[in-house]
């Protein structure tokens, strides 16, 4: 019996399902007279414990069936002759891994992070429904168990984006969910083609398209397999349903952004993984106009997004549109279809989720410590959180790609796919557009960091108003409107703002930084040692071209 | 002796319906036990039938030598009778709850009664002329149900649907007098009745009139451009729009069609020929346009009406694929359709007679104060979306791998509809639902206090449509084996 396999995909619903019930009924039971309360210490501090142990007890059985070998359950019949099927590989290890790694450590962050939030019991209600989702996602066996489960993790992540109920918010969420449902749907018209032209719909490594079947039907399968990229790209922020993501992304509370853009978008390569090398098989796409066009579409969204984010003041914006392209990074590695290409797009998955998510967590620190959304505004502040600056810039130098961090690994073994995979025209311009992609992640991450660490002259200064009362409506007035006042308000601020420099540490408290430094830590050591995880991607790219 | 049963079922409710107003009830607990037990044992007995179907056909009376009122039971017949013979003793329930505000009950119990039993004449008819006698009887019937508030709305609204329902069911009549002169028997056989011989030369005449027959059974069906009329009638009590106006009624239409095309013009005598591509075409254009007109709708029942006249599209386009599967198809959506679309009208219905909201932006918040009506309401909204594990899922997989299969073009087109209109059902029933659970933050629960969760005579039904909702999803092998047996009788 295989079947406590599923163990880390129940346990966490069930107990996202408890917290959510448990919340209802309170709500119920205390009438309709009184206001939501906010929880007290202990009660938050019950939460918290509670949802560490579900997180860490599914996280280890996760990891346990991960590395126990290769197992499979089925479930029951959905329909004829397709079962809910579940079975563990090497890519259902890596994605398993990865993210269960991933969704402690952000849930670590998030227990400081939250308070200012509020409305926690409801967070993390669906935060651990949405991993028991994902690690369904992960282990799923067949196309039809894949698609259930991402369409259960759209409707359960929503509520994350939409958590301050902002109106903002809510018309980000309904937007994510639309876009969602329009890839979904997108995917599903390829499933009914390929269930009728494969010979099964169970992930099998290599394909199961059965050609004879397929005579004569080319083009109507082409035409599917090409809607199911765009439609499961969609998740993954790629051209030409992408404009969600830098909607939803930054309005959700900012771990949960983290955990968006960091593991969510990543579903979406894992369906498209799954399409194109487990169900379609990547011979049946090779040198026809979809690859073409896929190829295009990626390395379009790979420069529309480095460009957008380049133009973007406000951060977490910036790191949204830095994910669209990032992540196309992976698509593109992937529509090469060469094995040392797939082996960069997975490397990248790894590097992009850990990345993305230190830097998401430095944004949530700089809104949660000084309330500042917009990039300019972050002048001077690597003289008051320095710790928390140096993580920003060593994820920002391992995203860019400079060795010897994580990227740096990943986007060689990309541009090295892309040159050697016999593509023809794009062999060149791929690396090409990766490299001045590239340029342009430098041209928007670091301006951050320099201006951070050497502001030059005049800044802003955060946290004075509580601390200082004496000239405080001065430089509150500064604090507002920025670098518009003239020149002399500004030089009096700068000089207050010199004296209480050193004063003032706005580092956040342990268990915030904690988690930063060790994902901007694993950005540049899996650099430094990544070749276990490239024996591993390598191995899983021979399985299948 | 059994065959005898066949007229029973049917005449019980038309006779015990027409008593209501008569009996002299001592108060409305009696009426409501003596409708409710007359309906309950009704639907023992039809399904006791059902389970064991007798073999001949019974006839009631003969108008001329060939032309007979008959009953008999078969597979599809089976299907739509146990549709109705299952959610008419729960919507008789929910009516009690509704209708304790409204005036002239039993008028309305007595009509809401005898519909049932004419429903089942549509679904036990064992020839084209019977199966038309109840269909324009059907119309007659529903009418005054209609018109129950006797508003000016209501007025129009009737007036509006006996003009649209009169008027398909004599371009219907045309079909059925083709059927009568060009058929070797009245009665439904799989596979069709035409004579070839006779036909001759005619082909395409008798393809035209297919296509008028059809569209005339599609009228109560509501297809575009015929229905307009659907949501209007919307102005009826809920427990009229959802039991007649998402399941008996409409699914009557679609019933009919599949009828004609399968069991008298025959799916070999049509498949490939212009009249399928004109009905498919104007099936999958009505499935997108539905869902159009739903999206932009703000009241909550003409929304779920939209709705309603989108899916049953869904059903007459697995009728118009024409082929054994896809006949598997439009009956798995009838079933499906019936129990999702009843489960979300019933929510808006309890809404609407507690709360006396009607429109969609007023329902903000009310997912805290009515949980389990909007629970049901959550898992019918999903299961029209189709999302797999819940029935909605079944019956688009099945109504597509028809359509895959057929290898027809228009078909794909049609697989792309259903697509479509997929995305616009998660838009017009989330928005919904995104709404009364997570209301804005400013939000304050005050406004709603009088809000509450209905009484259990409601809420029973809901737990059992939303039970079988997801039975249907997650073991559909049953119902689709049965199905498929039904399928396998066509030539």
């Amino acid at each position: 019996m295989d079947a406590w396999i599923l163990l880390p995909v129940f346990l966490p619903v069930l107990a996202g399902v408890i917290l959510l019930v448990s919340l209802a009924l309170e709500k119920r039971k205390k009438g309709e007279e009184q206001p939501d309360r906010e929880p007290g210490e202990a009660e938050l501090h019950n939460l918290h414990r509670y949802v560490a142990v579900a997180l860490a007890v599914s996280g280890v059985l996760a990891l346990a069936a991960a590395f126990s070998g290769e197992h499979s359950v089925t479930l029951f019949e959905l329909l004829k002759g397709i079962p809910v099927y579940f079975h563990v590989d090497d890519i259902s290890r890596l994605f398993a891994v990865v993210i269960s790694i991933i969704w402690l450590v952000v849930a670590f962050y998030s227990f400081v992070y939250m308070k200012h939030e509020g409305k926690e019991q409801r967070f993390y209600g669906f935060y651990l429904i949405v991993y028991g989702v994902l690690m369904a996602l992960s282990f799923s066996g067949n196309l039809v168990t894949m698609y259930l489960f991402y369409e259960i993790m759209t409707l359960t992540s929503m509520p994350l984006v939409l958590h301050n109920g902002s109106r903002e918010a809510i018309m980000a969420a309904l937007k994510y969910l639309f876009y969602s449902m329009c890839g979904a749907y997108l995917g599903l018209f390829g499933i009914f083609f390929l269930y009728k032209y494969c010979d099964t719909l169970t992930f099998t490594a290599g394909g199961t398209l059965n050609l004879e079947l397929a005579q004569g039907n080319i083009t109507i399968l082409l035409i599917a397999v090409f809607g199911m990229l765009i439609g499961f790209g969609a998740k993954a922020g790629m051209l030409p349903l992408h404009a969600w993501l830098p909607a939803a992304h930054p309005v959700a509370p900012s771990p949960a952004s983290a955990v968006l853009s960091g593991v969510i978008a990543k579903a979406g390569v894992l369906a498209i993984i799954r399409v194109v090398f487990y169900v379609v098989g990547p011979d049946f796409l090779r040198g026809t106009w979809v690859q073409t066009a896929w190829m295009t579409l990626t390395l379009l969204t790979v420069f529309m997004g480095s460009m957008m984010a380049f133009r973007e003041p406000v951060f977490k914006k910036r790191l949204a549109y830095s994910t669209v392209s990032q992540v196309s990074y992976i698509l593109f590695g992937l529509s090469v279809l060469s094995p040392v290409g797939m082996t960069g797009a997975l490397l990248h998955v790894v590097f992009h989720m850990v990345i993305k998510c230190a830097l998401f967590l430095t944004a949530g620190i700089f809104i949660f410590r000084c309330g500042e959304t917009r990039v300019e505004q972050f002048r001077g502040i690597g003289k008051q959180m320095p710790k928390t600056l140096w993580c920003y810039t060593f994820a920002s130098l391992a995203l860019i790609g400079i060795p010897p961090t994580s990227g740096f690994v990943s986007k060689w073994y990309l541009a090295q796919g892309a040159l050697e995979a016999g593509v023809g025209v794009f062999g060149i311009v791929g690396p090409a557009v990766l490299l001045v992609s590239a340029l342009l992640t430098a041209g928007y991450l670091l301006p951050i960091t320099t201006s951070g660490f050497f502001p030059g002259g005049i800044v802003k200064h955060f946290g004075i108003e509580e601390k200082h009362e004496a000239g405080s409506a001065e430089e509150a007035s500064v604090g507002q409107s920025g670098q518009e006042n003239n020149s002399a308000a500004q030089a009096d601020a700068g000089k207050v703002a010199e004296t209480n420099r050193k004063a003032d540490s706005l580092e956040p408290v342990p268990e915030m930084l904690i988690p930063l430094v060790i994902l901007a830590a694993l950005a540049v050591l899996l650099g430094l040692f990544p070749n276990p995880l490239i024996n591993f991607a390598g191995r899983i790219a021979a399985s299948v071209l | 002796m059994n065959e005898a049963i066949l007229a029973v079922v049917v005449l019980l409710p038309i006779l015990g319906g027409a008593l209501i107003p008569l009996l002299p009830f001592k108060n409305r607990t009696q009426m409501m036990v003596y409708t409710e037990g007359l309906v309950l044992v009704n639907s023992a007995l039809a399904l006791a039938l059902l389970f064991h179907r007798p073999e001949d056909s019974f006839v009631l009376f003969r108008f001329t030598s060939n032309l007979t009122l008959s009953f008999r039971v078969d597979g599809m017949g089976t299907v739509f009778a146990a549709i109705v013979s299952v959610l008419w003793p729960l919507c008789v329930l929910y009516a009690f709850e509704y209708m304790e505000h409204e005036k002239h009950e039993k008028i309305f119990f007595m009509f809401y009664v005898i519909t049932f039993g004419v429903t089942l004449g549509i679904a036990l008819a064992e020839d084209v002329v019977t199966m038309y006698c109840f269909y324009e009887m059907l119309t007659l019937v529903t009418l005054p149900l209609i018109m129950h508030t006797l508003t000016r709305e209501a007025v129009l609204a009737s007036r509006t649907y006996l003009y649209y329902s009169l008027g398909g069911a004599a371009f219907a009549f045309i079909g059925v007098i083709f059927i009568l002169v060009y058929g070797t028997t009245p009665n439904f056989t799989p596979g069709g009745v035409l004579d070839l011989a006779a036909v001759g030369e005619r082909t395409n005449m008798l393809l035209l009139i297919y296509v008028l027959c059809f569209m005339g059974f599609s009228v109560k069906a509501a297809m575009w451009p015929f229905s307009s009329w659907l949501p209007q009638a919307g102005v009826a009590p809920t427990p009229v729009t959802a039991l007649l106006h998402a399941v008996a009624v409409v699914k009557a239409g679609a019933f009919a069609v599949m009828r004609v095309t399968y069991y008298s013009f025959g799916p070999d005598f049509l498949r490939g020929t212009w009249a399928q591509h004109v009905v498919m075409a104007l099936a999958i254009f009505t499935i997108v346009y539905g869902c159009s007109r739903a999206v932009k709708e703000t009241h909550i029942k003409r929304r779920l009406a939209w709705s309603t006249v989108s899916n049953l599209s869904y059903i007459l386009f697995g009728a118009a694929i024409m082929t054994p599967l896809g006949l598997v198809g439009a009956l798995s959506h009838m079933v499906a359709h019936a129990v999702m679309k009843i489960c979300s009208f019933l929510c808006a219905g309890a809404v609407i007679c507690k709360t006396g909201r009607e429109y969609v932006h007023q329902l903000d918040g009310f997912g805290r104060k009515m949980p389990k009506v909007f629970a049901a309401f959550t898992v019918a909204g999903l299961a029209l979306m189709g999302v797999p594990g819940l029935c909605g899922f079944i019956s688009k997989w099945q109504l597509v791998r028809a359509a895959v299969d057929s290898r027809d073009p228009l078909a794909y087109i049609g697989v792309a509809a259903l697509m479509i209109s997929a995305l616009l059902t998660a838009i017009y029933m989330l928005t919904i639902v995104v709404r009364a659970f997570f209301p804005r933050k400013d939000f304050d629960y005050d406004t709603i206090r009088d809000v509450k969760d209905p009484g259990w005579k409601m809420l029973l039904p809901f737990a059992i449509f939303v039970i079988a909702i997801v039975t249907i999803g997650l073991h559909s092998r049953p119902l689709i084996q049965g199905l498929e047996s039904i399928a396998a009788q066509l030539p």
